[in-house]
């Protein structure tokens, strides 16, 4: 049993170390000068140097990576909790009524699979009559719009498989609506509801294209931003200055990921079957 | 309980319906005119109308179809491998996540990292004089292994994304693994089934729902993958590695083909429609018999 | 306060800030590079001037540089009036020109920058944009190795055998400035390990194959040197000949002879960098942007003593190098056009011409322009001198398809080295597809 339980931690280190090998790699580069990266391409450092992280957040700098961070926290939480909001709802009617499911439900799961960049144009138009180009709810909105799919689909399927008879039991007892959505069903779906925010926000976070094409000045997320950062002379690539600022623009959905993580795995034991 | 469960229904969807159609109608009816249009961003406001001459020329261009094939094919590859792969290791940490659940964390690390930015990252990792992988591979045992060249890249960015995209399947079934409720397994284990039975009996047909999201929301990202490969090596040589989305983003971009563009995401658009359609048909058939 | 009294002024409050704003000139520039850095010096100079009104002060802006010029489309195209003055470039001149307006140069300016280089910013006979930086290709070469080369009678002789091993003649290393693309091929070879197994470096040479226009660019001037170009005075596509043949072939055999490394095919200019610095190549064709990162010692400290820059090699038709610029123009859209017109035309003065070049900027210059920065920039010298003797733009280079045409190159010519497709396939179909774009 021992040995077992030793073979399996020597697994995930290595799975983890797999996994996580262009992470470390990264991590690692961003602490070599350019000079380093050139002379020394593994993955022990010489002489490790802040410079990199310096160059991000020069006070002085050309940028100001802190109005990008921002600008990214605003439109992606804009774009993750507005779907939930939206798709709680109207995705315990689908799972427990079939409503929609004909038409609504592959529409809206549908637009995953689309590039939504043929979108972009209309948008653009339609964002410069409504004034929201180049703001935070326009580009939020729009993230909202990505998370649709995700969220409504994982939410379905998780009031799909709640046990009934609580349900059953509140609407014999004249609970409301309103009551048995947020008193009953809510705390039920709260790990899967949970699990849609951090993918959501990852996937706000990490949108480029829109964020490209929507924000010129005041609302340009990170993932924009960063890549002012990335270029050298000619076009080319500070390596060591790119792998800072992926580290640095990681590092709000990497915290979030970690204040949230118990609330993922094990109280869905408790939550859910108890009734 | 005074409203009837009509305007229930219809209470409880109208905010999603209508989020939709305030941000997308629009654009939905204006792609439909430039789908049916020449259009270039010189005429973005004064497109012509050609009738159906856009979808024919997207169904008759072989890079079309070529694109479509490679992203099918990725989709496929990838998501099988990442489920199979987030399934197992799911499983064969259990323990050592009930006991350390932080330890989870670590595990989904990769796909925090915007893909974009991951494909950045490749392009120094997988560089022959600059990253570490040629580095130890020439190093150690003498080889420089072309990783991406037009024999090999295929092979490469597979790895890459199940790479990412494998702790996604291994959060959803290590969740789904979790809330088995423990009076099952006991009930099971007083009837003597355990360890492989247990699994493939019990544990696994339990999983079973939780496995076909995982599989449909990894198989749909594999089919639209744009930013990793995008960033590492653009539409690849000779167009190697041109997925679907890749060619959207090159005809409405770099050719100025708005309205074969759209044309195409229109007939993958009703394509994938269909697919869910069927296939939520036959799920509601299933569960009403 | 009443309520109509605040809303007033609110009104008027708003409608002040609006003005404000708008009076400005706003300025879309390349970021990340020295390009960046040398508009904001020249900024910072045009500000603090005494007759730049308040309203006229320039501001800069600027764009993520991956999809810049994608974005850049999509504003342009919807009539965004977000900026004034914008970036543009010699290929994407006609795609932009719809909505851009042509602009009065300083009287100066054809002294400062000669007729070459301020042709690369007009089309259709009309100026577009002020050229503020001039880009081409260099042959970059490691001098150390080159010294040995030709010092050496034994690795004379190991030339000569793959020399005519490889291309069918024995030949003798000579220096970079004399190199025929000949020359460059067996030079290569010689430096390349899986070649020559006595090499010192791994690799000849490293060329940039990746799928990408940019790449063209730098192939194109092989080719060219064989008499290649896109079209003929008629209008016919000229792109299936003996020269895109020749140009073409030779960068399959260097590759499939392993003269460059064998991730070329996903190479471009940052890996060629890269690969280079390392000590591992002996030489490329670089764009002269590359100068700084291959010659200063902090980002390249292994080899920046030792590299050298002379044009790139010649061919039986000449020697040649692709010149493009870019520059600074008027958005049709503008706010503010006058403020923007001022600024323009200012910056093609010989004053901002010069501020802009000691800033780090890379403007190609004539007469006294160029002397007064020949110290302070020694590099600029070449370039200007290259430009006008070697520079070339293909026959419809200029087009509103320019960029169309490189995209469809680079995927085709790349099909063919990367075994996808065949030498006639590929120049078939860029040829076909040419006709379609150059119609």
């Amino acid at each position: 049993m021992r040995i077992a339980s030793l073979i399996r931690w020597i697994v995930f280190a290595l799975a983890a170390f797999i996994l996580n090998f262009p992470v470390i790699a990264t991590l690692i580069t961003s602490f070599k000068s350019n000079a380093e990266i050139s002379r020394n391409p593994g993955l022990c450092i010489r002489e490790p140097t802040l410079a990199n992280y310096a160059t991000v957040f020069d006070p002085a700098g050309r940028f100001d990576v802190w109005q990008f961070l921002g600008n990214s926290l605003t439109a992606a939480l804009i774009g993750t909790i507005l779907p939930i909001a939206l798709c709680f709802p109207a995705a315990w009617a689908m799972a427990r009524r079939g409503v929609g499911m004909n038409v609504l439900f592959p529409a809206a799961v549908n637009l995953r699979a689309l590039p939504l960049i043929v979108f972009a144009i209309p948008l653009y138009l339609m964002y410069q009559t409504l004034g929201l180009l180049d703001t935070k709810l326009g580009l939020g909105l729009i993230l909202a719009v990505v998370n649709i799919p995700i969220a409504l689909l994982i939410l379905t399927n998780t009031v799909r498989e709640l046990p009934y008879e609580l349900e059953e039991a509140a609407r014999m007892d004249g609970a409301s609506m309103a009551t048995l959505l947020f008193r009953i069903v809510l705390p039920m779906c709260r790990p899967a509801i949970v699990t849609v925010f951090i993918f959501g926000f990852i996937t706000a976070w990490n949108e480029f294209l829109f964020g490209l094409m929507l924000t010129t000045r005041d609302a340009v997320p990170i993932t924009v931003g960063a890549s002012f950062f990335f270029a050298s002379g000619g076009g080319g690539v500070q390596w060591g200055v790119a792998a800072a600022i992926i580290m640095v623009s990681a590092a709000p959905p990497v915290l979030l990921g970690l204040v949230m993580y118990r609330h993922i795995g094990g109280s869905m034991t408790g939550g859910a079957v108890k009734g | 309980m005074s409203l009837s469960q009509r305007s229930e229904n219809a209470i409880l969807t109208a905010p999603l319906v209508l989020f939709l159609l305030a941000l997308l109608g629009f654009p939905t009816v204006l792609d439909v005119i430039y789908s049916l249009s020449d259009v270039s961003f010189e005429t973005l406001r004064a497109p012509t109308f050609t009738g159906l001459d856009n979808f024919r020329a997207v169904l008759a261009d072989p890079d079309f179809w070529q694109a479509t094939w490679f992203s099918l094919k990725f989709a496929v590859l990838t998501s099988v491998a990442e489920c199979v792969l987030g399934l197992a290791l799911a499983i064969y940490f259990s323990p050592i996540l009930r006991r350390a659940p932080w330890m989870l964390a670590i595990l989904i690390m990769p796909m925090i990292i915007a893909p974009a930015m991951m494909g950045l990252m490749y392009r120094l990792v997988l560089h022959e004089f600059i990253g570490p992988l040629p580095n130890y591979l020439y190093n150690w045992f003498g080889v420089s292994y072309g990783f991406l060249t037009a024999q090999n890249v295929f092979k490469t960015i597979f790895v890459i994304e199940t790479l990412q995209w494998t702790p996604f399947a291994l959060l959803l079934f290590h969740m789904a693994y979790e809330s088995i409720p423990e009076d099952i397994r006991e009930a099971a284990s007083v009837d003597g089934t355990r360890g492989w039975r247990l699994l493939t009996r019990i544990e696994l047909p339990l999983m079973l729902p939780t496995l076909g999201v995982a599989l449909f929301i990894r198989f749909i990202d594999g089919f639209r993958v744009f930013d990793n490969i995008w960033t590492l090596t653009g539409t690849g040589p000779g167009g190697s590695t041109t997925s679907l989305s890749i060619y959207i983003y090159v005809a409405f971009f770099r050719s100025g083909e708005i309205g074969q563009a759209i044309a195409a995401s229109m007939i993958l658009f009703a394509a994938a429609f269909l697919v869910l359609f069927v296939a939520a048909r036959r799920g509601r058939g299933k569960e009403t018999a | 306060m009443t309520f109509r009294k605040k809303m007033l002024t609110a009104t008027a409050l708003s409608a002040l800030m609006a003005t404000a704003a708008q009076a400005e000139v706003t300025v879309l520039g390349w970021p990340g590079g020295p390009e960046e850095e040398a508009l904001r010096a020249v900024t910072e100079i045009y500000n603090a001037k005494d007759d730049v009104a308040e309203e006229n002060k320039v501001e800069l802006l600027f764009f993520s540089r991956d999809g810049f010029f994608d974005k850049l489309q999509a504003d342009l195209a919807a009539g965004s009036d977000a900026f004034d003055v914008n970036l543009l470039a010699t290929y994407s001149i006609g795609r932009y020109a719809p909505y851009m307006e042509p602009i009065t140069l300083s009287g100066e300016a054809e002294g400062v920058f000669g007729d070459t280089v301020l042709s690369t910013m007009q089309f259709e006979g009309a100026q577009y944009g002020v050229p503020t930086d001039l880009s081409m290709h260099f042959l970059f070469f490691r001098s150390d190795l080159m010294e040995e080369l030709m010092g050496d009678e034994d690795a004379k002789a190991t030339y000569a055998a793959i020399s005519e091993e490889y291309l069918g003649t024995a030949m003798e290393p000579v220096a970079p400035d004399e190199m025929t693309w000949e020359d460059f091929a067996a030079t290569a070879l010689y430096f390349s390990r899986s070649v020559n197994p006595d090499s010192p470096t791994r690799y000849g040479t490293v060329l940039q194959m990746k799928n990408l226009l940019f790449n063209m660019m730098v192939f194109q001037s092989l080719p060219r040197a064989y008499g290649a170009d896109w079209m003929d005075a008629d209008g016919n596509i000229t792109v299936d000949s003996e020269a895109y043949r020749t140009g073409l072939e030779m960068y399959k055999m260097l590759y499939d002879a392993g003269a460059t490394p064998t991730d070329s095919l996903s190479y471009e200019f940052p890996e060629a960098n890269a690969a280079f610095t390392s000590g591992q190549v002996a030489m490329m064709v670089q764009w002269n942007g590359a100068s700084g990162a291959l010659t200063g010692a902090e980002s390249a400290p292994m080899t920046a003593d030792v590299t050298d820059s002379v044009a790139p090699p010649t061919g039986p038709e000449g020697r040649f190098t692709h010149i493009h610029g870019l520059g600074l123009g008027l958005n049709k859209n503008a706010q503010n056009p006058d403020g923007a017109k001022a600024f323009l035309e200012w910056l093609s003065t010989e004053e901002a011409a010069v501020a802009y070049a000691t800033a780090g900027g890379a403007p190609g210059l004539t007469g006294t322009a160029i002397e007064a920065v020949a110290e302070a920039r020694p590099d600029l010298v070449p370039l200007g001198e290259f430009a006008s003797n070697y520079g070339y733009v293909m026959n419809g280079a200029t087009g509103a398809n320019a960029l169309s045409i490189y995209e469809l190159q680079a995927q085709e010519f790349t099909g063919y080295w990367g075994d996808t497709q065949s030498l006639d396939e590929a120049l078939s179909a860029a040829e076909a597809g040419m006709a379609d774009l150059l119609k």
